[in-house]
């Protein structure tokens, strides 16, 4: 398919200016038999994150003496989008996802309190349209705190990414697919770490450091929700039915 | 602005040594959702059951050994009761309430005083609400058993016993609604009011 024209008179396909989010819903504890979980819509995107655990971390040869295990397993539902990775079952880039997003979590939980166990989170896709990754990794550190689980931070995530020359944030399918660039980044907010920052196409320094304090505004803003989302669990008493 | 802190936000710009908190550069930050309350403590809203040595807890038998049972307490691991420290002989399932004695650095536990509790319900309930149950000094539990006339033991993992002699459908739905109100003041007025107006009906 040809390329389409991203960028018209000043705004993005979806009437978005260059550093607008698409509208993001998050609830909190939306599953009953779950330790903790969180339901993101993320624009077109539509994301489930539940979290197990701390609980006995099996295979016995993985668990380690000193801290507990931090699995993530992300998963694209069959039926979440109109392309090839439509197809169940792990893929390449469903374990690609797994490791990182595990990794960012690795690095904000608190799990020397938690010897030979096991803290597993997993994301289903339900729907995608460009950004997964980050709304999956919005929405499991909501499922984490509503789990409980000791962290230090409440961590977020958000694109940057290049469409005709110009850098927008929060990319969607459409940009994602045809422009230059995509930098999906994950921060911790209280001091602004870096704990997941991949790169598709290229991007020139001083982009990279735009797009870095664009990602850290936009990681305020999304913060906010998860907080909000959290605080909004115990402002009402019982467990939400989920409208999709 | 509500005061139900989240991990990672700040409770106090000075150093404090305190529960469910870390100090990062003379910080002190929160790591689970909470309650801050005036004399800075904070109160955690969920979250796993940390076992202590000296913990009242409730479980059940999950597997008979050469020397004692393994019991079931909520925790990754299973706990072990010694035989010799349990003067009953037990069986599969058989529900108990018993003492920890030993925590180990990898989380081992170790029980004794065990009860066998016979003929009654186990009720799962978050640990981090459990201190809601139970009381100040076994205040609002006592409240519970006066009212239903049940017999029930709230272990601090998590899992609460009630008997099935007196109105037991009752204290459940009571304990039920603790749990979900835990966090809002004024509890024990509303327990109250709540055990008077079903004991009319």
């Amino acid at each position: 398919m040809e390329k389409p024209q991203l960028i018209i008179d000043g705004k993005r396909l979806d009437g978005r200016e260059m550093e607008d989010l698409r509208p993001v819903k998050i609830t909190a504890h939306v599953l009953n038999d779950a330790n903790g979980s969180a339901y993101v819509e993320w624009g077109k995107n539509k994301i489930l994150a539940g979290v197990y655990g701390p609980r006995e971390c099996i295979p016995r040869h993985d668990q380690s003496l000193i801290r507990a295990v931090v699995r993530a397993r992300y998963n694209m539902a069959p039926f979440c989008s109109l392309e090839e990775h439509g197809r169940s079952g792990p893929s390449r880039r469903s374990v690609e996802l797994s490791k990182v997003i595990s990794e960012v979590f690795e690095n904000v939980i608190i799990s020397e309190a938690y010897p030979k166990t096991q803290i597993q989170i997993f994301i289903e896709v339900l729907q995608s349209d460009g950004g997964t990754r980050c709304a999956a990794v919005t929405a499991a550190a909501v499922a984490l705190a509503d789990a409980g689980i000791p962290m230090r931070d409440l961590v977020c995530a958000v694109a940057v990414g290049k469409a005709d020359g110009q850098l927008v944030l929060d990319c969607s399918k459409e940009e994602d697919n045809y422009g230059e660039s995509d930098m999906p980044v994950a921060i911790a907010p209280r001091n602004g770490e870096i704990l997941l920052f991949q790169m598709d196409g290229l991007l020139t320094r001083d982009e990279i450091d735009t797009g870095l304090t664009m990602v850290q505004r936009a990681a305020e803003k999304i913060s906010a929700m998860q907080a909000a989302a959290l605080q909004q669990v115990y402002e009402r008493k019982t467990a939400p039915k989920l409208e999709m | 602005m509500s005061n139900i802190i989240v991990p990672g936000q700040m409770v106090a710009d000075k150093p404090l040594k305190m529960g469910y908190a870390y100090v990062e550069n003379g910080k002190t930050y929160a790591t689970v959702m909470s309650l801050l309350t005036d004399d800075h403590k904070l109160i955690p809203l969920c979250g796993p059951y940390e076992p202590l040595a000296g913990d009242g807890i409730v479980g059940f038998v999950s597997e008979i050994k050469f020397s004692g049972y393994s019991i079931n307490i909520r925790t990754p691991a299973a706990a072990y009761l010694s035989s010799r420290d349990c003067r009953d002989k037990l069986a599969l399932g058989d529900v108990l309430a018993a003492t920890i004695r030993l925590v180990d650095e990898v989380k081992s536990l170790e029980l004794e005083d065990a009860k066998i509790l016979r003929d009654g319900t186990l009720v799962q309930i978050g640990p981090a609400k459990i201190p809601r149950v139970i009381g100040k000094k076994n205040s609002m539990i006592n409240i519970i058993k006066e009212k239903t006339g049940c017999e029930i033991y709230a272990g601090r993992n998590g899992y609460a016993w009630v008997s099935s002699q007196g109105n037991s459908d009752l204290a459940i739905r009571t304990l039920r609604k603790i749990e979900h109100e835990a966090h809002i003041s004024g509890l024990t007025n509303r327990v109250s009011d709540f055990l008077a107006s079903a004991g009319k009906q």
